[in-house]
């Protein structure tokens, strides 16, 4: 089976994008979710696949600034990006002020939604520094949380 | 150590690994690599009732990068699984059940060759007649899903002359309620990996709420000792009780035991929601009699349950259903019957509530019913029939206790005061608002047996300490909560505290993280522990110190003279010189809660040792053009006892009131048809709104600090309460959750005037 340019299923497609702002060069699969490549190439585990339909976010990496759910983005349309993880939040052991915000209004139970949040989070208040709750909501309406709720993350994120 | 205040317990401790879970570097089972890894992938039955004719994997076995295809003939041990009844196979034998039965593994070198692998096994099946219906899978000629028949269980609980009352009372009022399946929709689809280690165990890194449970039915599948299988639980994303039952665990193990490698599995969601249980799903036919000033004389509750193809926890969800059946409130007669059955739908096991939430449901709408006809306030109604100190509930308990109903009643009275003041003015052409109640109890811990939990606490010779529990945080925070626990004896910083839990090589067994039981349970195993070693410090720097043990207070990680506080000992010398003198440096806690088996007749029993209360208020505004609900406003008291940490507490309510709006208003899993979060829908932040979370601290005697539980609780009112606001905004009742656009524009159709 072909791609549309011509490629074939487990052809490699070369492509150089930055992660966390260093320079990546990577060969990745056509057909392969940004996501997977992130996860099972750079070993970057952070986010996670919870639906792979794009329905929960937990995938949520920023590229170019916007919030994307990483599981409908291609690998090869990484290219020429730049793509900001979980992992370039904070530096070492010490978090980032939206980390530390999360961590005191009690906005981490089970783990698992918590980074595509905070990418969420961080898009919108790179964008917009003081978000009114309905354009928090609505910037975070598409990460979905079983364990802890909404509140914690919608109302106190104050910076 | 009475005079102290407590500085660990009551206090917003920062939670067990929050910090390695907002960096995003905690390892759940999915993110785990090993060297050599093959990937599993199951064959699940398309059919819900058929018999295998034939089953040919040759050319699966061929291709390329396939390692191995398993059936249940390569199973060593005996293939049954299941918590309470073993009627699960971990891989089909002669038939399927239902939809989703795994009937064999392809073991790959790679996800695609594991998948290419799939499509290339051949299946020929038979189809049996099926039932979906709990009802007709009880009559006569039905077809037969087990050998021993569909009735998994009926349970029946009786007390004083129902008939006699209902003769008496001035009003009854009998209605049919329904519930649907409903899924656990964990943000983290289920995900394990197994491996042999150098001395020949199994180890099985999973996402489970019960991994000393997971250890003997994987060992009991491989045919090993249990002490060749060890279960470590990975980190959790969420779990609500469907991650009780094994689903990866075995063939996880299977794999990596036949094939002496690694091996992973990773369920996509969509066999997430095929494969794992969900919500039973309830018929409750209640028939309720009251006198007119409003109180409750008699209740016949008549419950169905549909179990699915596999038992999982039914018995306990029909058990706990049937003794809840009344709600927070005085019955003097009843009888309910509680009668659940197998039928060819997908299995149904523990959630969140187990039968709770769906006869809260039933029985908040019975309150509200019975008040609109006897002119009474819901409120009102409530507080006239609400249990406190002396009160018997159904099984013939008499409440001695920690019976903070009404004390959350009036936390929530201004809250419904308010809310009556402000909606007529929301009344349009197109518009309505409402308020309604939702209240429950809830029995901590499993129903009428033992349950006990374990912990050990150790001290090092330098002085550090350890805290080993079996409990599986599953995101609730029970780490977090034992750990303030212990802090709180050993008077130091929680943080101070090192954490074991959920291995089942390092830690014994807690039981499951369910039934709200952790923090009750297993926290006075913890403090049990604990105050081995505090005693033991005690009495150790007693000697040490020459000084009289009564005059010594445990400090901030020393033992210091109350007389002088400038005389203190560390820990650490303490354990050095008990570690010379041959002292244990390790204590064991055992608690298991005091109860009375049910009687098999009556029902009559002590089920539980101590009940956790709540009520929720909830306003919401009705679209009568569209049928869509929005929740405005919510607000949510809980009796936990005592709020070890207030924070998770308030985080559980709001998940629990997230849980329950999709509960109310949208979340329903039609079986075949139902595929994924594309077609099943949970609440996002845009359908919640800011909950006033109300802790109410009615201590438990029995409690650690007076400590009983919140975890399911927290979900339990507010679909009911949401359910009493749409019949008071619409005056038109829904008997049938969710209430769905369709269910909710129906009812507006005859909607009572602004």
């Amino acid at each position: 089976m072909k791609t549309p340019n011509g490629l074939e299923c487990n052809d490699r497609v070369k492509i150089a994008f930055r992660v966390n702002g260093k320079p990546m060069e990577l060969e990745v699969r056509p057909w392969q979710s940004a996501l997977d490549a992130l996860r099972d190439e750079l070993g970057l585990t952070g986010a996670k696949e919870g639906c792979g339909i794009g329905e929960c976010g937990a995938c949520t990496i920023i590229v170019d600034g916007n919030a994307v759910n990483s599981c409908l983005m291609l690998a090869p349309q990484l290219d020429g990006r730049s793509v900001e993880t979980i992992e370039g939040l904070g530096s070492g052991d010490s978090l980032h002020a939206l980390q530390e915000a999360f961590l005191a209004h009690g906005a981490v139970q089970c783990g698992f939604c918590t980074p595509g949040v905070l990418l969420s989070a961080k898009a919108l208040l790179d964008r917009n520094p003081r978000p009114d709750r309905d354009e928090i909501v609505e910037a975070l309406s598409g990460n979905l949380c079983r364990c802890t709720g909404y509140q914690q993350r919608t109302s106190p994120r104050k910076r | 150590m009475k005079e102290h205040a407590q500085t660990a317990v009551g206090v917003n401790a920062t939670r067990v690994g929050a910090r390695s879970r907002l960096l995003g570097r905690v390892q759940f089972a999915a993110d785990m690599r090993m060297d050599g890894a093959v990937t599993v992938k199951a064959l699940r039955s398309d059919r819900h009732h058929a018999l295998i004719v034939d089953l040919d994997t040759s050319a699966a076995e061929k291709e390329p990068g396939c390692l191995a295809v398993f059936t249940f003939k390569d199973i060593p041990g005996r293939n049954r699984l299941g918590i309470i009844n073993k009627d699960q196979r971990l891989l089909a034998e002669e038939k399927v059940r239902c939809v989703g039965d795994p009937i064999a593994l392809v073991v790959g070198e790679t996800p695609d060759a594991a998948e290419a692998a799939l499509g290339k096994i051949r299946i020929r099946y038979q189809d049996l007649p099926a039932v979906f219906d709990p009802e007709e899978a009880l009559r006569p000629g039905a077809p037969q899903i087990h050998e021993e028949g569909n009735l998994l269980i009926r349970k029946v609980v009786k007390r004083g002359n129902p008939e006699g009352a209902f003769q008496q009372a001035d009003l009854i009022v009998e209605r049919v309620y329904t519930t649907p399946h409903v899924e656990h929709a964990y943000i983290e689809p289920d995900a394990g990996l197994a491996y042999i280690d150098g001395d020949g165990t199994v180890v099985v890194y999973a996402s489970t709420q019960n991994p000393h449970y997971d250890q003997k039915d994987v060992a009991s599948l491989l045919d090993l000792d249990e002490d060749h299988v060890r279960v470590i639980q990975t980190a959790t994303g969420g779990g609500f009780g469907s991650k009780l039952d094994m689903n990866v665990q075995g063939f996880v193990a299977l794999a990596a035991y036949l094939l002496g490698r690694p091996a992973r599995m990773v369920y996509s969601r969509e066999e997430a929601f095929v494969a794992t249980a969900k919500r039973h799903p309830l018929k409750i036919t209640y028939k309720s009699g009251a006198m007119s000033d409003g109180r409750l004389i008699a209740a016949d509750v008549r419950i169905v349950g549909d179990t699915g193809a596999y038992a999982s926890y039914g018995m306990a969800v029909a058990t706990r259903a049937a003794v809840h059946a009344t709600g927070p409130y005085e019955v003097p007669n009843i009888f309910i019957e509680s009668t659940f059955a197998y039928t060819n739908n997908p299995m149904a096991g523990a959630m969140r509530g187990f039968g709770v939430p769906q006869l809260a449901f039933a029985h908040e709408s019975q309150m509200d019913i019975l008040a609109g006809e006897l002119g009474l306030s819901p409120l009102e109604i409530r507080m006239r029939n609400a249990l406190r100190i002396g009160s018997t509930t159904p099984t013939g308990q008499q409440l001695t206790a920690s019976v903070g109903i009404g004390k959350c009643l009036r936390a929530i009275a201004p809250y419904y005061e308010e809310s009556l003041r402000h909606d007529q003015d929301a009344c349009s052409a197109f518009s309505r608002r409402g308020r309604g109640l939702g209240a429950m109890m809830y029995g901590i811990g499993n129903t009428g047996m033992q349950n006990p939990s374990t912990a050990q606490i150790e001290l090092s010779r330098e002085g550090r300490i350890t805290l080993f529990t079996g409990a599986a945080d599953i995101g609730q925070g029970s780490c977090t909560v034992l750990r303030q626990l212990a802090a709180e004896v050993l008077r130091l910083p929680p943080e101070r505290i090192e954490m074991v839990a959920a291995d089942t090589q390092r830690t014994t067994s807690a039981g499951a993280t369910s039934a709200s039981r952790q923090t009750y349970i297993s926290g006075n195993a913890v403090l049990d522990a604990a105050a081995q070693l505090a005693d033991v410090l005690l009495s150790e720097a007693a000697l040490i110190m020459k000084v009289d043990r009564n005059d010594l207070v445990l400090e901030d990680g020393v033992v210091v003279s109350r007389a002088d506080p400038e005389k203190s000992v560390s820990f650490e010398r303490i354990a050095k010189r008990a570690h010379r003198t041959g002292i244990p440096l390790k204590w064991d806690g055992y608690f298991d809660p005091e109860t009375v088996p049910l009687d098999p007749e009556t029902g009559a029993g002590k089920p539980y040792a101590t009940y956790a209360f709540a009520c929720h208020m909830v306003e919401v505004e009705v679209d009568t053009s569209s049928g869509e609900v929005r929740v405005l406003h919510v607000a949510a008291a809980h009796d936990v006892g005592k709020a070890i940490n207030p924070d998770s507490i308030r985080g559980q309510i709001n998940s629990g009131v997230a849980m329950g709006i999709g509960f109310a208003l949208m979340e329903e899993y039609h079986p075949g048809a139902t595929e994924s979060m594309k077609d099943y829908h949970i609440p996002t932040c845009a359908d919640v709104p800011e909950v006033a979370a109300i802790i109410v601290e009615d201590p438990e005697p029995s409690g650690p600090f007076g400590a009983k539980g919140v975890g399911e609780p927290a979900l339990i009112p507010t679909a009911p309460a949401i359910a009493n606001a749409i019949a008071d905004a619409l005056g038109v009742r829904t008997f049938d959750l969710p209430a769905n656009l369709e269910r909710v524009l129906r009812a507006s159709t005859t909607a009572k005037p602004c």
